[in-house]
């Protein structure tokens, strides 16, 4: 199978691809809005290989939360005592920011499994062609573009830092919520979530390490997004402590 | 045991040794008491001066007292210690917890939460503190801790100008033997690598504030704890179950405040609305003539005198006029005739005077 970059088609994504982006994101797909679009790689064939949902300005309607991740040193010179704490603030630090959001790419082909060149080379071009359309439409986006990630998961499919630190918040099942109110549950949940800052060393170490973390299936998309010039910003998300990566635009 | 066997009195440079002995008696952070006989005679000249001082009060003033038992030998009379800060914190501030909840609402999820939190605070600076409270385990059950802790109350109230109209008192929170505390390990040993009576040790005396320095200044989400630990904010260690009824019967507050090393119970009340200091009338004394028969109500009665302040349990009601005084009590009291007096009802819940 060839898989050169330059085989891959961009385009808007059409009905027919919905299925498959839903399967690849493992729930419904979030339908675009407000100037929003779904853009899509695919291969010659026409199969659809990734695709994202390219979004102007975020929290501007529904706030978009995140937790910012802070550094406090607590030191006494004459008890030699130097300590540094990692803190968490809730906040809508990237409000009017422009996001690539619910990035997601097919592991397989009719059955036969990509292997990670192939994939990598979908999302390449995936992220490429988003940042193309940026460009053409340059006005209607942020100077400031996001992309989250997913945080970690133990062998049970549960969050670490959801275990450690939102459950005691919010008894629900984060994934009962998702399937409700698909990506805007955090935004809802928000309220429920400490609103003074939280330090660390508070919680379970597993929560701890698990802050700024990616969730091994998504690690190909965290060096490609690098590649890219995104950057983590000390900010990630509040439900599993994903990385927000951020990339400036000018 | 009689509770006419007491005395009440501002304890001198010559009760070192019992202080000793109370210090030593003493579970970790029950006491403001050092374990050190040369810090225990440098408190006790500072309490002397305050006692003796014609100044105004500055807030810098500790005042330390003894309960004695008039029927033991001379020099081993004294059963009980306890101690008043005329301003925690004085000079800096004084440190605690503020019990918060918090209600966290999510109408989008049809979800709502009720959280504890504990905020750092300096509420109580500038309150008079009651301190140093140690009773012989022998003398528990007497009416000699009830002594001890109210007459102190006397005290205050007969000379209100040199205190805060404010009052509160710290109780030792849990513990074990080894000194290991469920609050201090969940909270402050993340923030200091040291087990709790090496940090006793450190600030030994001093104030606290610059360890709190360290502490953590947001709010801490108590969810968030062990359980443990949990458990343990505003439980107290068993000794202190005494002293803090005592305070209870007085109307202190429990609920506000928690101590931010071990999570013990900082109690808090004004002062004016304590019971013994709202009952308490301040009026000259009479010789009492022969009682008869056993008595049911007592007073607490105390000397207006503040270079040799004492008080003691007599038998008898309140009287519209002069207080009567059996001549033995005005002779400990070392009243002369028509003196003024301060006294207030004596009927403490479970105690059988």
């Amino acid at each position: 199978m060839n898989t050169s970059a330059s085989m891959l088609q961009r385009r808007d994504a059409d009905a027919a691809d919905f299925p498959f982006i839903a399967t690849w994101l493992g729930r419904p797909v979030t339908p675009a809005e407000h100037g929003e679009r779904w853009r899509v790689v695919a291969a010659a064939d026409g199969m659809p290989r990734a695709a994202l949902r390219l979004v102007p300005a975020i929290g501007l309607t529904l706030p978009r939360v995140s937790f910012h991740v802070g550094c406090v040193v607590h030191a006494a010179r004459e008890l030699g005592l130097f300590h540094r704490q990692r803190t968490l603030q809730l906040g809508h630090d990237h409000t009017g920011a422009s996001e690539l959001a619910d990035i997601a790419w097919a592991r397989d082909h009719q059955g036969t499994g990509l292997g990670l060149p192939e994939q990598a080379a979908a999302l390449r071009a995936l992220l490429a062609d988003a940042l193309d359309c940026i460009v053409q439409q340059r006005g209607r986006y942020a100077p400031t573009l996001i992309a989250e990630l997913p945080g970690p998961r133990d062998a049970a499919g549960h969050s670490p830092l959801w275990l450690g630190l939102g459950r005691h918040f919010y008894r629900g099942d984060p994934a009962a919520a998702w399937a409700t109110h698909g990506p805007a549950w955090r935004s809802h949940l928000a309220p429920l979530l400490p609103q003074q800052m939280v330090y660390t060393s508070f919680l379970p170490p597993v929560a701890e390490a698990a802050i700024g973390g990616v969730a091994e299936p998504a690690r190909l998309l965290l060096e490609l997004l690098e590649d890219a010039g995104f950057r983590y910003g000390h900010h990630v998300n509040v439900e599993d402590g994903g990385p927000i990566m951020e990339r400036a635009l000018d | 045991m009689n509770p006419t066997r007491f005395l009440f009195r501002a304890a001198g440079p010559a009760d070192i040794d019992a202080f000793e002995r109370a210090a030593a008696d003493s579970v970790i952070g029950i006491t403001t008491l050092p374990a050190d006989r040369a810090r225990l005679a440098e408190r006790l000249e500072r309490s002397a001066a305050a006692f003796a001082s014609a100044d105004d009060a500055s807030g810098e003033e500790i005042h330390l007292f003894v309960v004695e038992d008039l029927e033991r030998p001379p020099g081993q009379r004294v059963v009980g210690t306890s101690g008043i800060a005329a301003s925690a914190g004085f000079a800096d501030r004084f440190y605690c917890y503020r019990n918060e909840m918090v209600v966290h609402h999510s109408a989008a999820l049809n979800a709502g939460n009720r959280i504890h939190t504990l905020h750092l605070c300096h509420d109580l600076t500038g309150h008079t503190l009651l301190t140093s409270f140690w009773i012989d385990p022998a003398y528990a059950d007497t009416a000699a801790p009830q002594l001890l802790s109210r007459a102190r109350l006397l005290f205050i109230a007969e000379f209100a100008e040199r205190f805060s109209d404010r009052i509160a008192a710290e109780s030792p929170g849990l513990a074990d033997e080894a000194g290991r505390c469920p609050f201090w390990d969940a909270v402050g040993r993340r923030f200091f690598d040291m087990d709790y009576p090496q940090i006793e040790r450190l600030t030994g005396g001093r104030s606290k504030a610059f360890i709190a320095e360290l502490m953590p200044h947001s709010p801490i989400y108590v969810p968030l704890l062990p359980d443990e630990a949990q458990w343990a904010i505003g439980q107290m260690h068993p000794v202190a179950e005494l002293p803090f009824s005592i305070l209870l019967d007085e109307g202190f507050d429990t609920e506000t405040y928690v101590d931010i090393f071990d999570g013990g119970p900082t109690v808090d009340a004004r002062v004016a609305m304590l019971k013994t200091v709202a009952a308490s009338r301040r009026g000259p004394w009479r010789e009492a003539s022969a009682a008869g028969g056993a008595a049911t109500d007592w007073q607490l009665v105390a000397t207006t005198r503040r270079a040799d302040f004492a008080a003691l349990l007599v038998p008898g009601a309140a009287a519209d006029d002069a207080l009567p005084l059996p001549a033995g009590a005005a002779a400990h009291l070392r009243l002369a005739p028509g003196e003024a007096v301060r006294s207030a009802a004596f009927a403490p819940a479970g105690v059988n005077a």
